[in-house]
């Protein structure tokens, strides 16, 4: 799907404003350094994913969890309340940014926005994934391990910005977002997830073309990519 | 560009692809010449070794594998007692792909190797340059030898149109329902007797069809498997009893052999190890001076390797030898070695062999000349890197210079380098023709990529999807993997295009708050119809598994044919006509509003004859889905004529399409395109399989929720979104009835509804429109929607003069002219870089036989000519 964002056609202008780069110091070290350090322990785990994916993907599920709650809290400006102005957020940043001790609403926030993604957001990844051919006979527990994953890397962040707000939900549904590394990794998951299928019909005989390997791997790429594009391109709105 | 201009550079793409197709076609299935004329004994020093057999018993057992002779789970017991006291000598002959019947009887008879041409003649069998009748074979040496021999043959009637005129008493059947386990075969056992008491023939055979048709019907294994063994074991215990007690049958051979091998799931086509397998013995009480017998039944050394491996060809010149005639002419089989023992006198062991060789050295000069065929002591050079031409010239010159006790071992040598350089499919391309046609695709890629992308449509994310569509396929057609399960592709690009769609609707229906123009009226949420749609997609994914690697595993229509479900498939059937006599009412209804039982009455008068139709081809075709009907109601369905049952449909069908096309009011023909559609689905209904009625509900559901989605987009953004909705759900549509791009993936079941004799015109159409059902649908309904992108009456004014108008037809057309015309010269490179590859025959050569299918067939003919019929008549 294109992406690009200087194809002519008038792009919608975003009611939204992109998230705000994380303040220089801890914040960007720790949004810098954190793709790495997740995909090298999603890379150590991947023996174990191939050889037994379900269990082995339940067993790193707390691990990516506490590392995303980790991340949200640390680099992340909190949920705009269900605001929607376009200079709150970052208002809303400097405002917290002065005061030290908002560590716990911040934390909570991130709780709930770890419960919301595993429990809806996996059931609505694991439907979706069985409607774009995933097995729904067979390999139950792996695709809604699959979709665990999904959730976490996608939605944590999501909700954790952008709360539970209808209104901004439809735009990122209809990618009406406009880019940030949060809403970039969450496209990056998506897209991932899908260019992930393509090895698995070649016909290599080997191991890591059962399902989901490739699926989740194209999962935590797409989100590291995505990620990091969303920095790059940050502002811009996607057009379709 | 001006509209114009675009008209006449697709009009000019579309010329050439056929051109690109057919020239490329020239270059990779090559005519084949044969050397013409009948094979004489070539006038050497030494005579011709007598014969040590006058007459021949030639019994073919249609897909008759390795193991089902030789293995332990066999019913030919007799035949393994033959074994093991040493009257049968057994092999393994392997089978060249394509393992379909006719070609392997081509080889069986004449010895060569058939070109890939033969598969579409197989399917084109009348046509006359697939008859052997003008080419060499063993049956045109028996019958002319010593004077005229007579044949006989009884059996697959494949023998009849390969040697037209050649028996002097035939009985031919045609396999025309594969449920059908014992006419076939009795339609032969019957003859048996009577032709073994006469003495006026001196080739007998048979083809048995009834094996090869419980294979596809319940497997290798299937229950009747094994009591289809034991009837064609007492076949050759009747033969075998015969030559024991009649005299004029003291000096025949009895040969008993498969044509081809079947794989797991009972199919054949392909070149798995089970395909290639057939099993072959020569039965004769004087083979014990040879042989003292062999361990039987056995394990196969590997897969279905069993005894000694021979080539298909070698039945040919083995049969020269112990008849005595010439080897055929174009023979490219090697005496199999075990026989020479019949001769005590070594030097007419040699000779045997070196007449053999002679005869493989005429075909090999004609391809690879050198002096050494006329002269064997000419000067050439046979030391370091040599061709493989060069290789058999000096192979060749050595046979001339060994000593007498190594003339054999030189000879084999030499024989069997030429038969495997020769059978090779390296040889024959035509470089020239390849490129060219190459050149031609590309070309007419090149001219519609201008054509379409100059309009400002195409300069959209709908462009880079087309773009991205195009390249990715073009990429796959390089990886075996993926053409053979090409499937995957579709549904894969084919979801994503969904929610390309989905989110693009979103957009469009999300109200945006920046924006200060006065509120619209809400539009309807895409969720439903996005959903609904991807839900329906994975549905039609799943209903039947194709390709190569899960053909066959549980999907929905393995469950709904479990007999347990036979009712629910059945009701699922009759559901999908009475849902299109419904769409056919409603909207002869709203057009012509009629009284509304005539609307009923019309849309039911085709409708129960097809549906009758239907039943009655089951009762005989599948007759295990409806015994829950009770047997006196299969009987009565099985014993409806078929032939003028199906006329009459196509009839009905065609003159309410006249009918409703001449009373359509002027200028709102629209309005008579959903009567033509449900008219459609009933023709389609027709050659489709039994299995795939309901899909049309589904599709007719898609394409409810497809309109919904698009619905925000108009004019040629519409177009284009139509035109690549048409390409992805028509080849989804294409692989969940079932199809592939293997050979065997091909349905014949519905070839011949209403044609009585054989008419290759209408066999062809009938097998298109029965293997491409799903894309003609989609290619009619996406047309259609097209139709509908203005709108109707003022709607449509007020898009007039919005200046959205125009165009629509001539960028749909390009998008799938681009789409064709990229995939297709995306074939021929892979084919024509591949063409040494492993895989060339196998997966290479079919896939461009149905790359040649889609552009000529459904390209110019469905999509393009059709699509512009059914646009006129909706204009008009
Ligand atoms: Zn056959
Ligand atoms: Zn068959």
């Amino acid at each position: 799907m294109p992406s690009s964002p200087s194809a002519p056609t008038p792009p919608a202008p975003s009611d939204f404003s992109p998230l705000p780069l994380p303040q220089p110091g801890l914040a960007r070290l720790v949004s810098i350094a954190y793709p790495p350090l997740l995909l090298s322990a999603y890379a150590a785990s991947f023996s174990s994913i191939i050889a037994a994916p379900a269990p082995a993907l339940l067993t790193l599920l707390p691990l990516t969890a506490a590392l995303q709650v980790f991340y949200a809290v640390l680099c992340l400006p909190l949920s705009a309340q269900n605001s929607n102005s376009k200079a709150q957020p970052a208002k809303a940043v400097q405002r917290k940014k002065s005061r030290h001790g908002d560590w716990i609403p911040r934390l909570s926030t991130a709780l709930i926005a770890l419960i919301i993604s595993l429990s809806l957001g996996t059931a609505v990844l694991a439907i979706t994934l069985v409607l774009f051919g995933a097995p729904i006979t067979t390999h139950i527990p792996e695709t809604l391990a699959c979709a665990a994953h999904m959730a976490l890397l996608a939605g944590v962040p999501l909700v954790y910005v952008h709360g539970v707000d209808a209104e901004r939900w439809r735009a990122v549904a209809a990618l009406l977002m406009p880019m940030d590394e949060v809403y970039g990794a969450a496209v990056g998951v998506l897209l991932g997830v899908w260019i992930g299928a393509i090895p698995i019909p070649l016909d290599w005989d080997r191991e890591w073309q059962k399902w989901p390997c490739t699926i989740v791997t194209g999962a935590y790429l797409g989100w590291a990519a995505g990620k990091a594009l969303g920095v790059g391109l940050r502002g811009k709105v996607v057009v379709v | 560009m001006h509209p114009q201009t675009r008209t006449i550079l697709l009009t000019l793409a579309n010329l050439l692809i056929p051109a690109g197709i057919l020239v490329f076609a020239a270059g990779f299935f090559p005519y084949k010449p044969f050397l013409p004329g009948l094979a004489t004994h070539h006038a050497l020093a030494a005579p011709v070794p007598a014969p040590r057999f006058d007459r021949v018993v030639f019994m073919v057992v249609d897909a008759l594998r390795a193991d089902f002779v030789f293995g332990n789970a066999s019913g030919f017991a007799y035949t393994q007692r033959l074994i093991r006291d040493g009257s049968a000598l057994p092999f393994t002959a392997h089978a060249a792909s394509p393992t379909i019947t006719m070609p392997r009887v081509k080889a069986l008879t004449t010895g060569s190797i058939p070109s890939f041409l033969d598969v579409i003649l197989n399917f084109a069998e009348s046509d006359t340059s697939s008859s052997l009748a003008h080419q060499d074979s063993w049956l045109a040496q028996l019958k002319a030898h010593n004077g005229g021999g007579r044949l006989v043959m009884y059996g697959d009637d494949t023998w009849l149109k390969l040697f037209p005129g050649l028996f002097a008493r035939a009985d031919g059947t045609s396999s025309f329902f594969v449920s059908d386990f014992t006419e076939v075969d009795f339609n032969v056992t019957r003859h048996v007797k009577r032709e073994l008491r006469n003495d006026d023939w001196n080739a007998f055979i048979m083809h048995y069809l009834g094996l090869d048709h419980i294979g596809h019907k319940t497997g290798p294994h299937g229950p009747h498997m094994i009591p289809k063994q034991a009837e064609m074991d007492g076949i050759v215990q009747q033969v075998h009893e015969a030559m024991l007690k009649e005299p004029h049958l003291e000096n025949a051979l009895f040969v008993l052999c498969g044509d081809h091998g079947m794989n797991d799931g009972g199919n054949h086509g392909g070149s798995a190890p089970g395909e290639t397998s057939p099993a072959l013995v020569f039965i004769s009480p004087k083979l014990k001076e040879i042989s003292t017998g062999r361990e039987c039944p056995t394990a196969p050394k590997e897969d279905f390797d069993f005894y000694a491996k021979i080539e298909q060809s070698d039945v040919v010149p083995t049969l020269a030898a112990l008849l005595g005639f010439p080897t055929p002419l174009n023979n490219l089989g090697i005496l199999i070695p075990d026989f020479l023992a019949l001769w005590p006198d070594a030097v007419d062991r040699t000779q045997l062999l070196l007449r053999n060789a002679l005869q493989l050295s005429n075909i090999v000069k004609a391809a690879h000349p050198s002096p050494v065929y006329a002269n064997p002591k000419a000067e050439i050079a046979c030391a370091g890197d040599l061709s493989s031409g060069q290789e058999l010239a000096c192979l060749w010159k050595s046979t001339h210079s060994a000593p007498p006790s190594s003339a054999l071992e030189a000879l084999y040598k030499f024989s069997r380098a030429a038969q495997s350089t020769m059978s090779s499919a390296a040889s024959n391309y035509s470089i020239t023709l390849l490129i060219s046609g190459i050149a031609l695709s590309a070309l007419a890629l090149g001219i519609s990529v201008c054509a379409t992308f100059s309009h400002k449509a195409l300069l959209t994310p709908d462009g880079v999807v087309l773009a991205l569509l195009s390249v990715l396929y073009a990429v796959m057609m390089f990886a075996s993997s993926y053409v053979e399960e090409e499937q995957h592709f579709w549904y894969w690009s084919t979801g994503a295009y969904i929610a390309y769609l989905g989110v693009q609707n979103l957009r469009s229906t999300t109200p945006s708050k920046s924006s200060k123009s006065p509120s619209k009226p809400p539009r309807p949420s895409p969720l439903l119809p996005l959903l609904t749609l991807l839900a329906l997609h994975r549905l039609v994914t799943r209903w039947t598994q194709t390709g190569v690697k899960h053909t066959g595993s549980p999907s929905i229509t393995t469950f709904l044919t479990h007999p347990a479900q036979a009712p629910l498939l059945s009701a699922c059937i009759v559901y999908t006509y009475i849902d299109t006599a419904r769409a056919l009412s409603t909207s002869l209804l709203t057009t012509f509003n009629p009284p509304p039982f005539a609307a009923w009455l019309s849309a039911l008068a085709p409708t129960v004859p097809a549906l009758l139709f239907r039943a009655a081809f089951t009762a005989n075709d599948a007759p295990e889905l409806l015994a829950w009907l009770g047997p006196g109601a299969v009987e009565m369905l099985a014993g409806l004529p078929l032939v003028p049952l199906a006329r009459g449909v196509f009839a009905l069908l065609a003159a309410q399409a006249l009918v409703v096309l001449l009373r359509r009011r002027r200028g709102r023909g629209a309005e008579i395109l959903p009567v033509l559609r449900a008219l459609l689905t009933l023709l389609l209904l027709m050659q489709t399989r039994a299995t795939n009625a309901p899909l049309f509900v589904l599709f007719r559901l898609s394409f409810t929720s497809l309109s919904a989605l698009l619905s925000p987009a108009r004019g040629a953004r519409r177009a284009v979104k139509l035109g690549i909705a048409g390409l992805v759900l028509g080849r989804t549509a294409w692989f969940a009835m079932g199809s592939s791009n293997a050979i065997s993936g091909v349905d014949l079941s519905s070839a011949y509804n209403g044609v009585s004799g054989y008419n290759v015109l209408a066999v062809g159409v009938l097998v298109f429109v029965g293997n491409w059902a799903g894309p003609i649908w989609w290619a009619f309904v996406c047309v259609e929607g097209l139709l509908e992108s203005g709108g109707r009456g003022w709607v449509r004014r007020e898009w007039e003069a919005l200046g959205e108008e125009g165009g629509e037809l001539g960028v749909y057309m390009g998008v799938l002219t681009v789409f064709t015309a990229g995939g297709l010269a995306a074939v021929q490179v892979a084919c024509t870089v591949l063409r040494q590859h492993l895989f060339i025959w196998t997966v290479f050569s079919p896939k461009y036989l149905y790359a040649m299918a889609w552009g000529l067939g459904f390209h110019l003919l469905v999509g393009v000519l059709g699509g512009l019929g059914v646009w006129r008549v909706g204009r008009g």
